[in-house]
């Protein structure tokens, strides 16, 4: 599904060069999940970045679904994230002027996969029944992250990225959207790839891996 | 991707639906644009269809006789002329009033004598030949006269109408035999023609002036038309800021939501796409919108330029809009070319949006210092080039560069609107320096450099519209004053004669016996063909036809005349004009760069004279070169007729009771005695209307400028609303934060408003000193008026008081609930 094969990135900064990633490697099956944990700065969301190809890496190679992020042209790998990724981030980044069930189904009319009763079916799980109409500011911060939960699946994507999904949002309501966002994981059989400081967002996962320093330090569970 | 398109067009046009303010100020900045652009073109476009079919009967190929007293000639003289050869036709001309008070010109032809290929013996009509020539004859007509009622004023009907579209507006060709039942004009004729070049020289009596001499409409007024683009434009660019500012606002506020859609799979390509087809489909409506409102405008101000046409070149306009195909395809392509122009900057950063940031305020400051530099270098561009121009219009002759002085004070415009953002930021920046030790104006300091990215395009356009404004007020004022100054010089006396020309011998010595008469100013009026000219470095060939005119230099008319340039002093100057040396009109000055001294080799029928002129003299308003000499001298030398009489009164002396005396005496009609003041009067009347459509378009000008100020202010409430909050929940009273915006934008426009003041000033200068003297050969003097100025300035607070009044006024009046909600969402 996903396979990073001695990735580096190195950033410019006014301070001269920061190396983000240290040949760093991994594979994700399909199905599979995986928490990828560590410091701020340590280069999660780079990897996060470069795995759904809104980064390139300076060196190695990103196959996703059989094709070499890294070499793809910037209209392919934007085919690449419309049809095969979702995306979950922390800040929601729903789109302010859309309705809730328009930011729903935003990615799935982009990838040409609009299905209503997909969409139906989300909106019941997801806890939106009634809120269609609404647009995201008049949503709670659990119901938002929901919203882009479903967002995010309503492709159908084979693999889900989400960046510190529930960082925004109480530990209640955190641990509500957590299950909710496994449930429907499992439910359409998409990998998983989650990058957050948290042990308990780690915890239901198939595998964990740390980052320290732009480099993969242990493969625990 | 172009599956996925409209989902992403839908999206982005989403935006607006939440923001109607923003799509408003969007369609009102191309609306403006357009309304205004298109609104000119379709008053050019008409005029331009009339003077191309006056152009076709000046065109005519014809050389003209008429009377050198400038009597009607009679049939017996045209029997006269054809019996000894002359290859003439006769042509009657004079003017009918239609029942419903329409003016028309009615030109008499004998089809049979005019050579064949004549326009006008061709008028464009199935008719036969014997309807035009037999009752009850034929009236040919342009399609805009066809709607006239055929009944006149007198009574009579005209003969049948047959369309000639080719015919100028207000034109009306018949028989001549019709036209002189229609005129009552008996055995007279108006001038006589012929095929051009057939005549060698005029017959005894009469002058002959080639068909080449004619000066054609469209070549007179093209420089009124080009002040009237060069104003549309200004408008133009002023609406174009609006876009622009209604494009990078929302541009600024979807920088998340573009973000959104390319990390959800739309590429770079496909997002500048949907944002292409965005522009494309919100320039169409705007434009449309436009063009219609620019085609009522253009209805609306018809009327006064043909009235400004008519009385300052004498050229017939059409009363409908006549609009070819190209004029609506024209103002669809400048639209939408401006729209691109205002949003290619949109799409070039929406086509190098990086993914990984978010639009965050630091990397827009940042962005904006590198703009605040392009801006800066590209005003020290712009003043370089005007420098430049000025520099070559110094070496050019005076009176050429219309085009390059246009470019010289648009070049000022533009350097000043582009230092005008980078001179505010610095003066904001000093003074949040110096204000670090108050909290809350450090704050409001601070607060108006992050407001001036959104704010700064605005302001530009505002400096534009009042500098112009005060630029195109000085020159009006200035022209007014220096008019009405003329006026007074030139008319001295209070009662004014026309009469014809044989009565005047009579009427001088019935005046000279008259005690309440202190002097008798008779005018005399020739033409000559102006053959060369001799200055102390070279001599000249022209070949030019010049007007003649004479005037009587007694104790009245000296004092006032006023001279520009003289070679010794003025009573040197009318001593030799009373010995028979010329003055030149400035417009000849100019055309031909003579001075005093220079000589001038005229010659007309039987004559040949050579004149020194003595001194050059301003003669506002005329399109035409033109010699003055002492009448007695152009009666002596070129045999000119008597053509009007300015009559002196002694002080005390009654007008009224003179005015009975003369018409008793002399049978004058009521035509033929003018007072002085109803001769101001209605000079005064046709110079206001004169610039009717100049005060008109530079008010609406400003008036965009204001709306587009207001606008963008609207446009960022709810974000100002978001950064004002934070302060009112750490204590400081709504009131004096809304008090605080605006003293912010009042402080923002005086600083526009002063930097206009040397702006207008330079306009003032360019528009008198170059533009003026390109256009009509004569150069006014440079006024300023601190009232103008004083307005000006207040202007500028005023406008951006009143802008920033109703979003000052929707925070003071939000509620804290609204306050709380919006910085917690902050």
């Amino acid at each position: 599904m996903l396979e990073l094969h001695q990735v580096h990135k190195t950033y410019t900064t006014p301070q001269g060069a920061l190396k983000v990633l240290d040949d760093v490697s991994l594979r994700l099956a399909p199905g599979q999940s995986l928490a990828l944990m560590g410091e701020s700065g340590s280069g999660k969301s780079t990897l996060l970045h470069l795995a759904a190809g809104l980064d390139l890496p300076d060196q190695g190679s990103i196959n996703l679904s059989g094709q070499n992020v890294a070499t793809l042209a910037e209209p392919a790998r934007a085919k690449l994230r419309r049809e095969q990724l979702g995306l979950v981030f922390q800040q929601f980044h729903l789109v302010p002027s859309l309705r809730v069930i328009d930011n729903l189904r935003l990615q799935a009319r982009l990838a040409s996969r609009d299905d209503t009763e997909w969409t139906a079916y989300l909106i019941a799980r997801l806890g939106l029944e009634g809120l269609e109409k609404r647009y995201p500011e008049q949503l709670s911060g659990g119901q938002q992250q929901r919203l882009a939960i479903g967002r995010a699946l309503a492709p159908r994507p084979s693999l889900l990225l989400a960046d510190e999904p529930t960082g925004n949002l109480d530990e209640t309501t955190a641990g509500e959207v957590l299950e909710l966002l496994l449930s429907l994981v499992h439910e359409t059989q998409c990998a998983l790839l989650v990058v957050t400081h948290s042990p308990k967002v780690a915890a239901p996962l198939d595998r964990c891996l740390r980052l320290r320093h732009g480099k993969l330090i242990n493969t625990a569970i | 991707m172009i599956k996925s398109l409209p989902t992403v067009v839908a999206t982005l046009l989403a935006h607006y639906r939440r923001h109607p303010g923003q799509l408003a100020m969007l369609l009102l900045g191309l609306w403006v644009a357009s309304a205004l652009w298109s609104g000119i073109q379709a008053i050019n476009a008409t005029a331009r269809d009339s003077y191309a079919r006056a152009d076709a009967m000046f065109d005519t190929q014809l050389d003209q006789l008429e009377r050198r007293d400038g009597a009607p000639i009679t049939r017996a003289e045209y029997h006269a002329l054809r019996q000894a050869g002359l290859p003439v036709s006769p042509m009657l001309e004079g003017e009918i009033v239609t029942q419903d008070g329409t003016r028309l010109t009615l030109i008499g032809i004998d089809p049979l004598t005019l050579a064949n290929d004549n326009p006008l013996a061709q008028a464009d009509t199935s008719r036969s030949l014997t309807d035009f020539l037999t009752p009850p004859w034929q009236t040919r007509a342009a399609p805009d006269v066809l709607t006239t009622t055929t009944t006149l004023a007198n009574g009579k009907s005209l003969p049948p109408l047959a369309l000639a579209p080719a015919l100028p507006p207000d034109t009306l060709v018949m028989d001549i035999a019709a036209a002189a039942q229609l005129l009552e004009s008996g055995e007279e004729i108006t001038r006589l023609v012929a095929a051009r070049g057939t005549l060698n020289e005029a017959p005894t009596g009469l002058t002959l002036t080639r068909a080449t001499r004619i000066a054609t409409p469209g070549q007179l007024t093209e420089s009124f038309h080009l002040n009237l683009t060069a104003l549309g434009l200004l408008a133009w660019v002023v609406g174009l800021f609006i876009v622009q500012a209604a494009l990078g606002l929302a541009l600024e506020q979807r920088l998340g939501m573009l973000r959104t859609l390319r990390v959800l799979g739309v590429s770079g390509r496909s997002l500048v796409l949907a944002l292409s087809l965005e522009l494309l489909l919100l320039g169409l409506i705007g434009a449309a919108a436009g063009i219609a409102s620019g085609v009522w405008l253009a209805r609306l101000l018809l009327p006064d330029v043909a009235a400004t046409l008519g009385s300052l070149y004498d050229a017939g306009v059409g009363r409908e809009l006549n609009l070819p195909w190209h004029y609506w395809v024209g103002g669809l392509a400048v639209s939408l070319g401006g729209l691109l122009l205002a949003g290619g900057g949109v799409l070039w950063r929406a086509a190098r949006l990086n993914m990984l940031e978010l639009g965050q305020m630091q990397a827009w400051r940042s962005g904006y210092r590198r703009q605040l530099m392009l801006m800066s270098t590209g005003g020290a561009l712009a003043v370089g080039v005007a420098v430049a121009l000025y520099v070559w219009l110094r070496f050019q002759p005076p009176g050429d560069g219309l085009v390059a002085g246009f470019a010289l004070v648009a070049a000022l415009l533009l350097a000043s609107a582009l230092w005008l953002p980078p001179l505010l930021a610095l003066a904001l920046k000093v003074l949040t320096h110096l204000a670090r030790r108050r909290p809350l104006v450090h704050w409001a300091l601070a607060d108006m450099q992050l407001q001036l990215p959104k704010i700064s395009l605005a302001m530009m356009a505002l400096l534009i519209a009042l500098a112009t404004n005060l630029g195109v007020g000085s020159m009006v004022g200035g022209f007014r004053l220096t008019f009405l100054e003329w006026l007074d010089q030139r008319l001295v006396a209070p009662l004014y004669l026309n009469a014809p020309a044989e009565q005047y011998a009579d009427i001088d010595a019935w005046l000279a016996d008259r005690p309440d008469v202190s002097e008798r100013l008779l005018t005399r009026r020739s033409e000559a063909l102006l053959e060369s000219i001799i200055t102390p470095d070279v001599s000249r060939a022209l070949g030019t036809p010049i007007e003649l005119y004479g005037i009587t230099p007694g104790e009245s008319l000296i004092p006032h005349w006023p001279l520009l340039a003289n070679q010794q002093d003025r009573e040197a100057a009318w001593a030799a004009f009373d010995h028979g040396a010329a003055f030149v009109n400035e417009q000849l000055a100019t055309a031909e760069n003579l001075s005093p001294g220079d000589q001038l080799n005229l010659r007309a029928p039987g004559v040949y004279e050579t004149l020194t002129i003595a001194a050059t003299y301003p003669d506002y308003g005329n399109p035409s070169g033109q010699i003055l000499m002492a009448s007695p001298q152009l009666a002596a030398r070129f045999d000119a007729p008597p053509s009007s009489m300015g009559v002196v009164l002694h002080p005390n002396a009654d007008v009224d009771a003179l005015r009975e005396a003369l018409n008793e005496r002399f049978g004058l009609g009521s035509d033929a005695l003018s007072d002085q003041r109803e001769i101001k009067r209605v000079a005064t009347d046709i110079f206001e209307r004169t610039f009717t459509i100049t005060r008109a378009l530079n008010v609406l000008t400003l008036v965009v400028a204001a709306l587009a100020l207001l606008a963008s202010l609207l446009a960022q409430a709810r974000s100002r609303r978001q950064q004002l909050a934070p302060l009112w929940a750490i204590g400081v009273p709504r009131a004096q934060l809304a008090q605080l915006s605006l003293v912010q934008l009042g402080g923002a426009a005086l600083v526009t408003g002063l930097l206009a003041l040397p702006l207008g000033i330079a306009i003032t200068w360019g528009l008198v000193a170059i533009i003026n003297v390109a256009a009509f050969g004569w150069r006014l003097p440079l006024y300023l008026f601190p009232w103008e100025m004083a307005v000006t300035l207040a202007t500028a607070i005023a406008v951006a008081l009143l802008s920033a009044a109703l979003p000052a006024l929707r925070f003071w009046r939000a509620s804290p609930r609204t306050l709380l909600a919006e910085e917690a969402n902050q």
